[in-house]
């Protein structure tokens, strides 16, 4: 590398409030690799998809806001919620491609002393990792690899979808966890949604799409899984638990965010990653780490 | 598989402007098939109530964002069949494309399944006309928050919104302490989230000036 990348980082909402450990973990894992992450000044929710379905066009300057922030430093924005990337991704790609949306959200931006040109990149801290360190620097810096165990991978729609706004490819996750000496373990629903959005209308739903997922990894022999957003998160790992009672299964698939495996598997301590705040216990995991 | 099927409703659901009716599309008869049978038909039609239709409503949403491509759909039900929870929503998403091109607006906009939509995109992605279906939904619950017409939860994360500037709000900053973060999230401001959307329709649906 020659020289330190800065990013904007963009956190939104769910992860500090509810995935410090999340944080803390990417937080971690950049320092090592020497990314310089930048809390972004002056942002907050991006309110998706909430807020895209009941207005538009807020939606719209809302994130149009973060992103010409972005802008003015030109430094790509880097977020680790799928919910936010989404958004931020969406509102680039419709502004970009309809001038007249782009004119009414600059005269929003306007009275701020902002305006969005829409050259500002977006990017999963994933994908940062992937492009800008690469896979044989982390492998360098791997110095506790796993055993082989198998993690299914739950990438999450707005990671995925749609291909042509998100222009994310699956094998960058699949790479990553391979670095840390895991099997990916391949399984028939690994595309399917978590459920996660439908929590506020019907819950009976989303329980019963979280519980279809984890059943799909636990039949093709996944150990453990790994998420790269919040709310995916919440749905695997904290719905787990009213699965007994709902269903009567018991599925106890640990579910790590990815830099938390990443963190151990370079020797970070599970403290400073807060593995114990994942609500299956994660720790079993540790007796996978060898070196 | 009867190309009846494609549109098959299901008990729950009598579709007023079945489009296989020899009746009521100026004697257009449909497929030999129908011509054959003899008996009851296998789907109870109903006459078109024209003045149920908004005509208008193809074009409202083809003029929304991404609904450029809306009469592309050839109903083929690629979307339908890539839904991961089409099973239980009685109507399905490409009856939903096809109702609003029929103009059945007040059905569209007050069903459960435009809510329901789980935004993961899966119908829009395989899509072989390129109907971008799961934003014409995100077009759809707009127009129906336009018409005060919104789940409850919905708006209640409306009001966390506008009133925090955030869907959620750190609550525990010593776990963020404990792990060497910031207490509070750097950077955070939410007084600008909260003026923009006091301006837009959330503002509108839940106020936020008390």
């Amino acid at each position: 590398m020659n020289k330190m990348p800065v990013y904007n980082l963009y956190m939104g909402c769910s992860v500090p409030a509810n995935y410090p450990n999340y944080e803390a973990a990417m937080t971690k894992v950049a320092q090592a690799f020497g990314m310089d992450l930048v809390y972004m000044e002056g942002v907050a929710c991006c309110g998706s998809p909430n807020l895209r379905a009941i207005d538009y066009f807020g939606w719209l300057v809302v994130n149009a806001r973060t992103l010409a922030i972005a802008e003015k430093d030109g430094h790509d924005i880097v977020t680790p919620c799928n919910g936010c990337f989404g958004s931020l991704k969406d509102v680039l790609h419709h502004l970009k491609h309809d001038k007249e949306d782009m004119n009414r959200v600059n005269k929003e931006l306007k009275a701020s002393g902002l305006q969005l040109k829409g050259t500002i990149k977006v990017r999963h801290f994933v994908e940062a990792l992937y492009s800008d360190i690469g896979i044989s620097e982390i492998k360098k810096k791997v110095t506790k690899p796993l055993d082989g165990v198998g993690i299914a991978i739950h990438y999450g729609c707005h990671l995925l979808r749609p291909q042509d706004v998100t222009e994310f490819s699956p094998e960058t996750l699949r790479e990553l966890v391979e670095a840390t000496g895991a099997s990916v373990i391949d399984y028939p629903l690994w595309k399917q949604c978590c459920g996660a959005t439908v929590l506020p209308v019907n819950e009976e739903l989303a329980i019963r799409l979280a519980r279809d997922k984890l059943k799909s990894m636990k039949e093709a022999g996944a150990v453990f899984a790994t998420v790269v957003c919040p709310a995916c998160g919440n749905q695997l790992d904290l719905q787990q638990l009213g699965l007994k009672d709902t269903y009567g299964e018991v599925y106890d698939i640990p579910v790590l965010l990815y830099p938390q495996i990443l963190a151990l598997a370079m020797g970070i301590d599970q403290e400073e990653v807060g593995l114990s705040m994942n609500r299956v216990a994660a720790d079993p995991i540790l007796e996978h780490l060898t070196g | 598989m009867s190309p009846l099927q494609t549109f098959n409703m299901g008990t729950e659901f009598r579709c007023p402007v079945q489009p296989y009716s020899r009746s009521n599309y100026g004697g257009v008869f449909f497929m030999a098939e129908t011509e054959e049978k003899t008996g009851p038909p296998v789907t109870l039609i109903d006459p078109i109530d024209m003045s149920q239709l908004d005509p208008k409503f193809r074009e409202e949403i083809s003029s929304m964002p991404n609904g450029e491509e809306l009469s592309a759909c050839f109903a083929c039900s690629t979307c339908t069949a890539a839904c991961p929870i089409a099973n239980q929503w009685n109507f399905k998403p490409h009856q939903l494309i096809r109702m609003i091109l029929l103009g059945m607006r007040t059905e569209v906009l007050s069903s459960k399944e435009i809510w329901e939509c789980l935004t993961c995109f899966e119908c829009q992605e395989r899509c072989p006309q390129k109907v971008r279906v799961t934003d014409i939904f995100f077009d759809c619950k707009n127009l129906a928050a336009e018409e005060g017409n919104v789940p409850e939860n919905i708006l209640v994360l409306a009001k966390s919104l506008i009133e925090t500037g955030q869907l959620y709000e750190v609550m525990n900053d010593w776990e963020r302490e404990d792990l060497n973060l910031e207490p509070e999230v750097p950077g955070l401001s939410t007084e600008e989230v909260k003026s923009i959307l006091k301006g837009t329709r959330t503002g509108r649906l839940v106020g936020g000036d008390e």
